[in-house]
């Protein structure tokens, strides 16, 4: 019996689906063997980790405002990553762009918070966190363009460029050093949630809703309609989908590839505003690895930018509920949701060969 | 039945897709002896000698190795059968040097590499009665020894059975000569050879029989003995077959698009098109035939001003666009359509649906930051109406679509943003009747309505039928103009071989010089300025 | 501290604590010649850490330490592979999520184990004395530099010993050929009978078990004290920049691990040595510690891009077909 692989042309959406939703099903059912080995229980696990430890907690709305925290940061990367992705650029490097856009946020927090409005500074973080991050992403861009130097390694070198000048500073006391606080002989950054912090809508008794949330959402539905309607969005379809064609068509390829990397690291930069106007401090941890589990996310969402949404949102539940639900297990941590979400997606990724392959067995002739 | 090949295949069928590429293909050749495989281009021959190197696994059908049936699952097995193929598009490492090429494919190379190996390849190479330097790197070598590199490594393998595509292509006289003589003493020696080539002389000259085949299906083997050029090609090219397509009588304008002394490179760096000139007048069909990879593609992509030239003019209504960006050509009215081989290659986006693809070259010329797409879904719609598009819906990528269907919304397409000047290559190429008969009309249409087409075409009947003047080209070279209902096939057949050369027959008139063309009164005033 | 015992010991810690890097590094570079781009490189050692760290206690022995180490990577390279090679998975994404499922084991059976008592390194004297320091008689004894350059444990000469193997490979057999010959030109190197698939499934399960044995050494440089931060500690990440500082050859390979060892040693030893040479080396002190970690990768970078710009073909080491999945019937 010889066997053979085809390429799939097209498969029925709900078969897709139904790939995916198998993959993720045995990557529960493996977790929970694991579980039933180190004596926890896994429809208990799952339960606590899925509600997040909701149900029946008094302090659920506190729950579901770190949630938010934790979803807004990585929904917006991935969506920023997609941009990206959709022209082929491998943009690796949402750590370092997300890092370069905390500090300038924090910078313009720190030296015009006491002085200006409040409105006037997040508006200003914002404006200058994307400048940074853009111009820092660009660099990978124009490289690339103007040499063809591989924008995966670079972007990936330039991730830890940013990370140490970021220790740098959260480590240096200094006179120039505005970002740590004076009083303090270790080096801590200065909080500033006093003086600058984004807005929150009351709802309910207790929930606050960041503005940056309602913000987010917009965010998504304008890079929606940007690659779905717009004509730059068209522009970075074509290019990402036969660049013979784009440059057949007439489209300056190279000024689209640089002002569409711009665009998607400039995002990111944005989520790094809205990261630092929500948590008011700096951290050496303040990307939260959004810049790496923001390229799965939108790869597992196909660079839909709806879907994005949802597999942020779910993966943000798997890391959350991990912590929650460590509280009750002290033996399984969040490095099991780590081990989790590995599984997933690897079950994932050969789910998928199912849909872009098909085995055939060979027929034999007469 | 007592004869033995040395290898044989029945029956084989091969599937890409919806596309047939080869239907029930029987062949045989027998120890000591040159099969030549005969076939125009997208016949089939490169699928049929892949499934016995190993690279494609036919989907039914039977090999035969010395009267054995064996299956081919990888190279490795047809190296292991003694089967041997040289690459069209050589398969080297291009950082490596010749002699490492060889030896990473050696049966029992040794564990450790050592210097001897230049020797020894360098030896093998004399044998063989070729010249190449074993530790010359492939990206410094220039193309025929590149290919002479290709044959060493098979002949080195001990291949009993050797395929060779298109060998002679890149070759000079000598070397084709050397080769040939080769394959004579590898023939002697008991080696069963095919070979595939469009070169009628060479056929003549090397071969012992030829199989023929046309459009994916096997049509015959011959005797070389017993046959002949014009024979052959009749064969290669099918029986004249009465066609019906109109072609109706327009007054022609003045030249449209002139091309002069143009010479062009193809991505190796060898010489593509050699010196060509012609013109294209409004309301008329020029086509151009010739055996493919004879500079068609190179020609349309640097009309389209996507490839540089190496010298010569392109005028068109009296601007020289030679050196315009391709957004600047579209502007001026030229329209490209290219269908290459793989059909998504050019002019299409594949993942993006139909609409999308309306949209390629006029989203731009739409108000505001939006995509027109109302404008897109009445283009897709009336493509796929008009030009009978089978399709789930006008939403549906174009990668989904079947290859004759992608076609006619390449062409609905660029006959809707309404051209003075069409370059098509292969526009009915893998169509059915209908579809083909739905894409002359809509090139005679816009014939009518004063447009210049460059009709870069495959089948014969169909160009002598639909142009109003051929050019053939020859390995880059024009080997004549002639007025399509003044000619027949055998002649246009010996001219794409070769073998019939009438550029110097209109030496006084040179072929395609138009004399009434406005760009000379546009270079005077410019120097009067 | 006498002056010269500064120089000595620096330049003893430059070898001690940057070989892992080697390991890594030269595990990347035979799997990135096999053409394809694991980024998994901190979690496959992450593996190998804390498997080999925690077996080769319970067996005490160094041996059977660095073999599990080198199973456990082998194991994630041999998932690599399948995603990758078999199921034509994209390499970027299977990488990333490598890293992270990586330290997702770390961490859950570093926690699990030292919830039931963890394997003090102290206590297992066979894994203690194979870690010890062997001196190489007579070269030892040189002045300054001896015991510096020639007194170490045994994989620190383990680590060597097997980039020479690796880059005499790579260079001088002719399975080292072929693999190139894949990492370049998969089609030509599957038209010559080279079965690509099977020698991309061996050195990508070979390049991660040699990672797998870095991320163990790791380990026992920390003396196995397992707390809240990694043991690789971002050396994964710094092996895949050095591969390319290296330019795919692992005998630059050792000068790059040196080099980066250099500055990463300087980062802590940089005001001892400022001490002991204030007149002309005090200016050491000033130098700020993150500017020797981010160096490695600055330097990298500029690498980076002074190769694409030369961009002369043949020079660079950087395996064109790098990153792309093979299908024979692509067209």
């Amino acid at each position: 019996m010889r066997f053979h692989v085809v390429k799939r042309d097209n498969w029925p959406l709900w078969k897709r689906a139904l790939a995916y939703l198998a993959a993720v099903v045995a990557a529960l059912v493996i977790g929970a063997v694991i579980l039933l080995a180190i004596g926890v229980d896994p429809l208990d696990y799952y339960y606590q980790l899925f509600t997040m430890g909701t149900v029946g907690n008094k302090i659920a709305y506190k729950t579901y405002m770190n949630y938010i925290k934790e979803f807004l940061p990585l929904a917006i990367t991935s969506v920023a990553l997609s941009l990206a992705f959709k022209m082929r650029f491998w943009n690796i490097g949402g750590e370092g762009q997300f890092i370069m856009g905390s500090i300038s946020a924090g910078y313009i927090a720190l030296k015009f918070g006491a002085s200006l409005p409040v409105w006037l500074t997040l508006v200003l973080m914002c404006v200058v966190a994307m400048l940074v991050a853009g111009i820092y992403g660009l660099i990978a861009g124009f490289l690339k363009v103007k040499f063809g130097t591989n924008e995966t390694l670079m972007t990936l070198m330039m991730n830890y460029i940013a990370l140490y000048v970021l220790y740098f500073i959260g480590e240096t006391k200094a006179d120039w050093n505005l970002f740590l606080q004076e009083t303090s002989s270790r080096p801590v950054f200065v909080n500033f949630s006093d003086t600058v912090a984004f807005p929150t809508i009351k709802i309910g008794a207790k929930f606050e809703l960041n503005i940056c949330f309602i913000l987010a959402l917009i965010i998504g539905i304008i890079i929606f309609i940007y690659l779905k309607h717009t004509k730059q969005g068209y522009e970075v379809s074509v290019i990402g989908d036969s660049a013979g064609t784009a440059k057949y068509a007439g489209m300056k390829v190279n000024r689209i590839v640089l002002r569409t990397v711009f665009l998607s690291a400039s995002l990111i930069g944005l989520a790094a505003a809205f990261k630092v106007g929500t948590a008011g401090v700096l951290s050496t941890a303040i990307t939260d690895d959004v810049g790496w589990t923001g390229i799965i996310v939108a790869w597992l969402a196909q660079l839909n930018t709806g879907m994005i949404f949802i597999v942020a949102a779910l993966i943000c539940v798997l890391q959350h509920g991990s912590t929650v639900a460590a509280a009750t297990y002290a033996q399984v941590d969040s490095s099991f949701a780590n081990m989790l979400q590995g599984i997933i997606l690897f079950l994932v990724l050969a789910a998928d060969f199912f849909i872009r392959f098909r085995i055939v067995r060979v027929k034999k002739g007469e | 039945m007592a004869e033995q090949y040395a290898i044989e295949m029945r029956g084989i069928t091969k599937t890409f897709g919806s596309t047939v590429a080869n239907k029930n293909v029987d062949l045989a050749v027998k120890n000591g002896e040159i099969l030549a495989l005969l076939g125009e281009n997208g016949s089939g021959k490169t699928t049929l000698m892949n499934m016995l190197s190993g690279i494609y696994k036919p989907d039914s059908g039977s090999i035969f190795v010395d009267g054995k049936e064996v299956t081919i699952d990888s190279p490795e097995d047809a190296k292991r059968l003694g089967i041997g193929m040289v690459h069209q598009h050589f398969k080297l490492v291009d950082v490596f040097s010749a002699a490492d090429n060889i030896w990473m494919g050696k049966e029992k190379p040794g564990f450790a590499l050592s210097k001897k190996r230049y020797k020894e390849i360098d030896e093998i190479t004399k044998k063989f009665g070729f010249e190449l330097d074993p530790e010359k790197k492939v990206y410094n070598m220039a193309v025929s020894e590149k290919q002479t590199l290709e044959i060493i490594k098979v002949l080195y393998y001990g291949a009993k059975i050797i395929i060779l595509d298109e060998p002679t292509a890149v070759l000079t006289v000598q070397e084709i000569e050397r080769l040939f003589g080769v394959l004579r003493r590898m023939k002697e020696e008991g080696h069963a050879i095919i070979i595939i080539t469009h070169k009628l002389n060479e056929v003549m000259d090397i071969s012992d029989r030829v199989a023929i085949m046309r459009k994916g299906e096997y049509i015959t083997t011959v005797n070389t003995a017993e046959t002949s050029e014009q024979e052959l090609t009749e064969w290669m090219v099918g029986r004249k077959v009465d066609l019906n397509i109109d072609r109706p009588v327009v007054e022609t304008t003045r030249p449209l698009l002139e091309v002069r002394d143009l010479t062009i490179n193809n991505d190796e760096g060898a010489t593509a098109i050699d010196n060509v000139s012609f013109y294209i007048r409004g309301g008329e069909i020029l086509g151009v035939a010739g055996i493919a990879g004879c500079g068609q593609k190179e020609l349309c992509e640097a009309i389209a001003g996507l490839r540089p030239i190496v010298s010569g003019q392109m005028i068109h209504k009296g601007d020289n666009i030679v050196g315009l960006t391709p957004k600047a050509i579209l502007e001026k009215g030229i329209s490209m359509s290219f269908i290459p081989e793989d059909r998504l290659g050019m002019g299409l986006a594949p993942s993006m649906s139909i609409i999308d693809n309306m949209l390629l070259k006029k989203y731009r010329d739409s108000k505001g930051p939006f995509v027109d797409r109302k404008t897109g879904r009445e283009d897709a719609e009336r493509v796929i109406k008009e030009l009978e598009v089978v399709t789930p819906s006008a939403e549906t990528p174009v990668r989904r679509l079947s290859g004759g269907n992608v076609q006619k919304v390449l062409l609905g397409r660029e006959i809707k943003a309404g051209p003075n000047v069409i370059v098509t290559a292969y526009p009915v190429r893998g169509l059915d009747i209908n579809s083909s008969y739905t894409i002359y009309d809509i090139l005679n249409k816009q014939k009518t309505e004063g447009v210049g087409i460059l009709f870069v075409g495959e089948d014969l009947d169909v160009m002598l039928a639909l142009c109003d003047k051929i050019m053939v080209l020859c390995h880059g070279k024009v080997m004549g103009v002639v007025h399509a209902h003044k000619t027949n096939k055998e002649e246009l057949g010996l001219m794409m071989t070769g073998t019939l050369d009438l550029s110097e027959k209109y030496a006084d008139k040179p072929a395609g010089f138009a004399r009434d063309t406005l760009f000379e009164d546009g270079n005077k005033k410019e120097e009067q300025e | 501290m006498d002056k010269l015992g500064v120089i000595t010991s620096f330049i003893h810690n430059i070898i001690v604590f940057n070989i892992p890097l080697l390991y890594g590094t030269v595990g990347e570079i035979v799997v990135e010649k096999s053409g394809s781009l694991n980024l998994g490189v901190e979690g496959t050692m992450a593996v190998g850490a804390i498997f080999g760290y925690i077996f080769g206690c319970y067996a005490n022995s160094l041996g059977v330490g660095i073999l599990v180490a080198f199973l456990a990577g082998a194991i994630f390279g041999l998932l690599f592979a399948a995603l990758t090679v078999s199921f034509q998975a994209n390499q970027n994404i299977t990488g990333l999520t490598l890293t992270t499922f990586g330290l997702g084991i770390y961490f859950f059976v570093g926690n699990s184990v030292k919830s039931t008592g963890w394997p003090v390194m102290a206590d297992y004297e066979n894994v203690k004395e194979g870690f010890a320091d062997i001196d190489i008689p007579l070269l030892s004894d040189i002045p300054l530099i001896g015991r510096g350059i020639f007194s170490h444990n045994l994989l620190v000469y383990l680590g060597i010993i097997i980039a020479v193997a690796v880059w005499w490979y790579l260079k001088h057999t002719s399975l080292g050929l072929r693999l190139r010959a894949i990492g370049e030109n998969p089609a030509a190197a599957d038209s010559v009978g080279i079965n690509v698939n099977r020698m991309k499934y061996i050195h990508i399960c070979l390049g991660c078990g040699i990672m797998g044995i870095g991320g163990y050494y790791m380990g026992l440089n920390m003396s196995g004290s397992f707390n809240s931060s990694c043991w690789i500690n971002g050396y994964g990440w710094i092996a895949v920049a050095l591969v390319i500082f290296a330019n795919w050859s692992p005998a630059v390979a050792i000068f790059g691990t040196f080099v980066f060892g250099f500055f990463n040693t300087l980062r802590v030893s940089g005001t001892s040595i400022a001490a002991a040479f204030p007149e002309t080396l005090g200016w050491l002190a000033d130098i700020p510690a993150q500017m020797y970690q981010a160096l490695p990768f600055i330097i990298t970078a500029v690498v980076l891009v002074v190769t694409s710009i030369r961009n002369k073909r043949g020079s660079s080491g950087l395996p064109a077909a790098l990153g792309l999945n093979y299908f024979r019937e692509d067209r």
